[in-house]
């Protein structure tokens, strides 16, 4: 049975969240437009929610351009790796239960993997651009993507400890208790961070902020090569999200003992959503740190909690048993 | 221009004896000295250097091409180089006119006496073909550096027609293409030997944070600015030729295009200078109807710095928030003038219109609504710790280096120094209103923004008076040379028809003089410096923008910051490049 | 049998990725196919029953460290006259000697190989986390510590290093 119910479970994994990353864009959109005092796009569509399929379309159209300059290859493969390598993390994302692809039982260090390869994306996007402001997007990615892995890991450190498991679903059973929001809530707000860092978003998006840097990395990229990249940072975005659902807010598990009439991927979609929004909040509200200022926040305020973090978890559980 | 104008010229002559300037009287009562190009350098030193209350601030530089004029000073000859001094502790300016013969186009250059003369000798270069002796790097600055001639001689063609047809081959586009390659050595740099160690990084001239066409050159090690040298050109439009080939009241909306933020605020050194060589008196109500258009605009131009700033740094919404506010804004522009960014409305001797019904309701109603959504963009922008952080410290210069390098405006009560040309020497009435001239400290980019939005809540506070103590009367003057004149008693007699008719077809006639005319623009000092040779036409027209400065110092204050700083940095200074190119 | 498939596939991308890096005339091109070659180990790895490892081989190798080498090498702005250069550096009297004595430890891995006993295949054995710590914190405490002496040492070392440079602003710290 395995393989081919995998194979189905992936299509349709792929064929939902393809849909979902596009009309992310319209939500963010929508939602920009709500807090920023303007209405957003509203024409294609009721409520202009063809919007994103419209644009696809016209994405597809464009002229499927290289420069002359670029290094080929390179250029091509750049966004292919972002958005795969994203894709890939999703199959150990347990939805609810059994409703994930590969429930492995390294599934954390799989995402862990995942999002540590998806900065080759970036960077090689940058350098085979064979453009300044590309390369220099690529180095602030690759200094920033390298630092905040650093705390990304260990901020889940925490987490690990109190399920004793790798297993995305046993890290969401072993919050059957409460939720690890509240035992790990520092671990929580640093890996809220690191995420948004890894995902490039504001107040994060130094490597391609477009005031210093026109378009930082993907400045070379047109048509359906930049609609890639534009797509690994929806999922990435939607993985940072569930990310956190399943490892602090109890993945689908209801709150308050709600459980029974609400199935839990419902539960899941909706804690999903609420972060989406946030990160969408987030953007609006902030402005953006300068490169050193961002890395020396890393080092000198993540590091350091992240580890304080890590020990003093790590003393609690080891002074109950 | 001040009051009691003190007896200078014996007080330089104390300290340098033999010198004695022939005098000029002008129109606009500066001090104008008539002196030799090798009295200059020795002149302007002591002026600037011993003179007990010393003239430190090189205002302008320009040229005339005298070749063509009848009416002028008896010292002219081919070409006349012109020099606006100003002490801010005297508040009195100097004008210095060198005489130039066309066979001997050559000055020395004032570059080491005030750093801030570059650009306005390149300028003058590039314009009028005049040779600065000791310039450290002459080339173009306004045209290509591939251009014929120099366009404001007045031998050079004004118009298209006169010049044939425009074609741009292939490979004349691909030679222009190539002359904008940077090469270091044209641009007067000396090569270190480490030049392998750096990378040269083309900002501009389409770059989201140039706010225009701008190009600035940096040299960079990493993130950091080792070099940053400013191009400009790219947005010259030749408004001061152009003032030569348009009446003097069509060219009115040349003016609003200048600094294509200030709207009608451009409008008005401009009618004020022919006003002054007409000798016509403004009627009160005009003069407050004026006041208060050009403060809106002064709030509409800040709204956009300040959403623009937010923007540079990062922040996304800001701009929204205050695009919101300058479109109700602009809706009471457009309900008073017709239009909205450029209204071009103000007149010789007045305005175009009257104030219409329910106007000031208008005003009023937003007026009331503003403070609230002032105070909350003090929270999302002014009080933002990452704002702060990206800005506090960054870009920062002293009054005494904002002088030496011309800033004028916003930038320069930034750093503490306290001029602004509205209480200094009041014009259009402003000595009226009660209003405090913003002040900060540190002179760094947070106190850039700072000023200003500060000088957004003293505009409101003008344009409430305005609104509450609006006087009656006529909206424009009853002068002869009032454009468009009055038409009431035009059928009556033969002696209003016939001026009007002449005014209207042939547009004014402006007795012949030079003015100086200034006023406290949105960005800084803009001035018209207009001479009229009694015709119907500028014979030149010099504008003089406060942003052109400014962005000379840009390698200043680009000097070992990061490439995020450089972009907080170009933000905090709030030019568009038409003010800055012309 | 599957799994024995895949690891046989696993390893000759490794073994062809690596030929590649080393053959490869463009820097980046060579190093991203060593970036291949390292996540084909770690597919070996995770095959041979140390997912642990293979996910660390991925996080640390693959993901930070051949990050940094890529960095670095983008810098050097290599043209193609330095590939030319380069082709005309290495000849075959240069790698001539290096493949023979290469070919001679091949031979005797082969070797070694023939002589084990026919019945070595042995039942995959999972190796977590908690066994790799406990290793780590147990027998080879020492190992760790030496190991951790030495990289505090280099890490002093690249700090003073960077600072000698006296660079106003640093990028990757």
């Amino acid at each position: 049975m395995n393989f081919w119910y995998s194979f189905l479970a992936i299509v349709v994994l792929v064929m939902l969240l393809l849909p979902t990353a596009a009309m992310l864009v319209w939500v963010e959109r929508r939602l920009l437009g709500f807090w920023q005092e303007r209405l957003g796009p509203n024409r294609v569509g009721p409520y202009g929610i063809l919007q994103s399929l419209a644009d696809l379309i016209k994405i597809l159209f464009k002229h499927d351009w290289i420069p002359p300059f670029a290094d080929a290859k390179v250029f091509v493969a750049a966004p292919l790796m972002g958005a795969l390598a994203v894709m890939m993390s999703y199959a150990v994302v347990p939805m609810a239960p059994g409703w994930v692809i590969s429930d492995s039982h390294i599934g954390l260090l799989f995402f862990l993997a995942m999002t540590s390869l998806a900065v080759y994306s970036v960077l090689l996007a940058g350098w085979s651009s064979n453009n300044k402001y590309a390369l220099i997007g690529a180095m602030r990615a690759a200094a920033q993507t390298i630092s905040y892995e650093v705390f990304m890991g260990l901020s889940l450190l925490g987490v690990v400890m109190l399920a004793g498991s790798f297993r995305l679903s046993d890290i969401v059973l072993a919050q059957q208790e409460g939720w690890f929001i509240l035992p790990q809530c520092l671990g929580f707000v640093l890996f809220l961070i690191a995420g948004i860092a890894e995902s490039h978003r504001l107040p994060f998006d130094l490597p391609e902020a477009e005031t210093e840097l026109t378009a930082g990395f993907h400045t070379e990229y047109s048509g359906i090569k930049f609609a890639l990249f534009f797509l690994g940072e929806y999922l990435g975005v939607m993985l940072i999200s569930m990310m956190i659902t399943v490892l602090f807010l109890g993945g689908w598990l209801a709150p308050f003992g709600l459980e029974g009439f609400i199935p839990p991927i419902i539960w899941f979609v909706l804690k999903t959503f609420v972060l989406i929004s946030f990160f969408i909040l987030l953007r609006a509200a902030l402005p953006r740190p300068r490169f050193d200022q961002l890395l020396a926040f890393g080092w000198l305020w993540m590091l350091p909690l992240s580890l304080i973090n890590l020990l003093v978890t790590a003393a609690l559980i080891l002074g109950g048993q | 221009m001040a009051d009691t104008p003190l007896p200078l010229l014996p007080q330089v002559q104390v300290l340098s004896k033999d010198f004695a300037p022939e005098l000029e009287s002008s129109k606009d009562g500066v001090e104008t000295w008539w002196i030799t190009k090798e009295e200059l350098l020795p002149l302007c030193s002591v002026l600037k250097n011993k003179l007990p209350q010393p003239f430190d601030f090189l205002y302008d530089l320009t040229a005339i091409d005298e070749t063509r004029r009848k009416n002028g000073a008896p010292q002219r000859q081919d070409l006349t180089l012109v020099y606006l001094l100003r002490s801010y502790a005297r508040n009195q300016d100097l004008r210095l006119k060198i005489a130039l013969r066309a066979d001997l186009k050559d000055a020395p250059s004032l570059c080491s006496v005030w750093p801030c003369a570059n650009w306005y000798e390149r300028e003058v270069w590039d314009l009028f073909g005049i040779r600065f002796d000791g310039h450290p790097c002459l080339r173009r600055i306004m045209m290509p550096s591939s251009w014929q001639g120099h366009p404001l001689l007045k031998t050079h063609p004004a118009r298209a027609t006169e010049m044939g047809p425009f074609s741009l081959p292939d490979e004349v586009r691909d030679f222009e293409q190539e002359s904008l390659r940077f090469d270091p050595k044209a641009w007067g740099l000396k090569p270190t030997g480490l030049e392998d160690e750096f990378m040269w990084l083309n900002l501009g001239p389409n770059h989201p944070s140039v706010h225009g066409v701008f190009r600035i050159m940096l040299q960079l090690d990493g993130e950091a600015i080792r070099n940053a040298i400013p191009d400009i050109g790219y947005h010259h439009r030749g408004a001061e030729k152009m003032a030569e080939r348009q009446s003097w009241h069509s060219y009115i909306p040349y003016t609003d295009r200048i600094d294509y933020l200030g709207g009608v605020m451009n409008n008005l050194p401009y009618v004020m200078a022919l006003e002054r060589l007409g000798g016509i008196e403004v009627p009160e109500r005009a003069k407050v109807i004026r006041v208060m258009m050009a403060e809106i605009f002064r709030i509409l131009s800040h709204l956009l710095f300040y959403g623009t700033f937010a923007q540079d740094v990062g922040a996304l919404s800001p701009i929204f928030y205050m695009f919101v506010d300058r479109e109700k804004l602009f809706g009471i522009v457009e309900a008073i003038t017709g239009a909205r960014m450029h209204p071009s409305w103000f007149r010789i001797g007045g305005v175009a219109n009257d104030l219409p019904n329910g106007w000031d309701k208008m005003i009023l109603t937003w007026l009331d609504e503003m403070p609230k959504r002032l105070r909350d963009y003090d929270k999302m922008v002014l009080a933002n710790r990452i704002l702060r952080k990206r800005t506090v410290g960054v870009g920062a210069y002293d009054s005494a280096t904002a002088i030496e390098w011309g800033v004028t405006g916003p930038g320069l009560r930034a750093t503490g120094f306290d001029w602004d040309l509205r209480k200094a020497r009041p014009y259009s009435g402003y000595e009226q209103f009660e209003f405090d001239v913003p002040l900060a400290q540190n002179g760094d980019c947070y106190d850039r923004c700072l000023v200003r939005v500060e000088e957004i809540r003293q505009s409101m506070r003008i344009i409430r008076q305005c609104v509450e103590n609006m006087p009656g009367g006529p909206y424009k003057a009853d002068h002869v040379l009032t454009t468009p004149p009055p038409k009431d008693r035009t059928m009556e007699d033969i002696d209003t028809l016939i001026p009007h008719f002449l005014g209207v077809s042939w547009g004014p006639v402006i007795p012949a003089g030079e003015v100086h005319s200034e006023v406290e623009a949105t960005k800084g000092s803009n001035a018209y410096y207009v001479i009229s040779d009694g015709g119907n036409m500028s014979y030149r027209t010099h504008i003089r923008t406060p942003s052109f400065p400014h962005l000379q110092m840009i390698p200043v204050l680009a000097k070992g910051q990061m490439v995020a700083d450089l972009i907080a940095t170009i933000g905090s200074i709030d030019f568009v490049m038409a003010d800055v190119d012309r | 049998m599957t799994m024995q498939w895949l690891f046989y596939i696993a390893g000759a991308v490794a073994l062809f990725a690596s030929l590649r890096a080393v053959c490869h005339r463009h820097a980046v091109h060579a190093l991203l196919y060593l970036v291949v070659s390292l996540l084909a180990l770690a597919m070996c790895f995770y095959l041979l029953g140390a997912p642990f490892a293979a996910a660390l081989q991925i996080i640390v190798y693959a993901g930070a460290i051949m990050v940094l080498f890529v960095f670095a090498v983008m810098l050097f702005n290599i043209t193609d006259k330095d590939i030319e250069r380069e082709r005309q550096w290495i000849r075959w009297q240069v790698w001539v000697g290096p493949t023979l004595l290469v070919l001679l430890l091949l031979a005797e891995v082969v070797m070694l190989i023939q002589l084990q006993p026919a019945g070595a295949q042995q039942e995959v054995q999972l190796i977590e986390a908690k066994t790799v710590g406990g290793l780590l914190f147990g027998p080879y405490l020492l190992a760790v510590e030496i190991a951790s002496f030495l990289l505090l040492a280099a890490l002093v070392g690249g700090y003073h290093l960077a600072k000698a440079l006296g660079r106003p602003h640093d990028g990757a710290p």
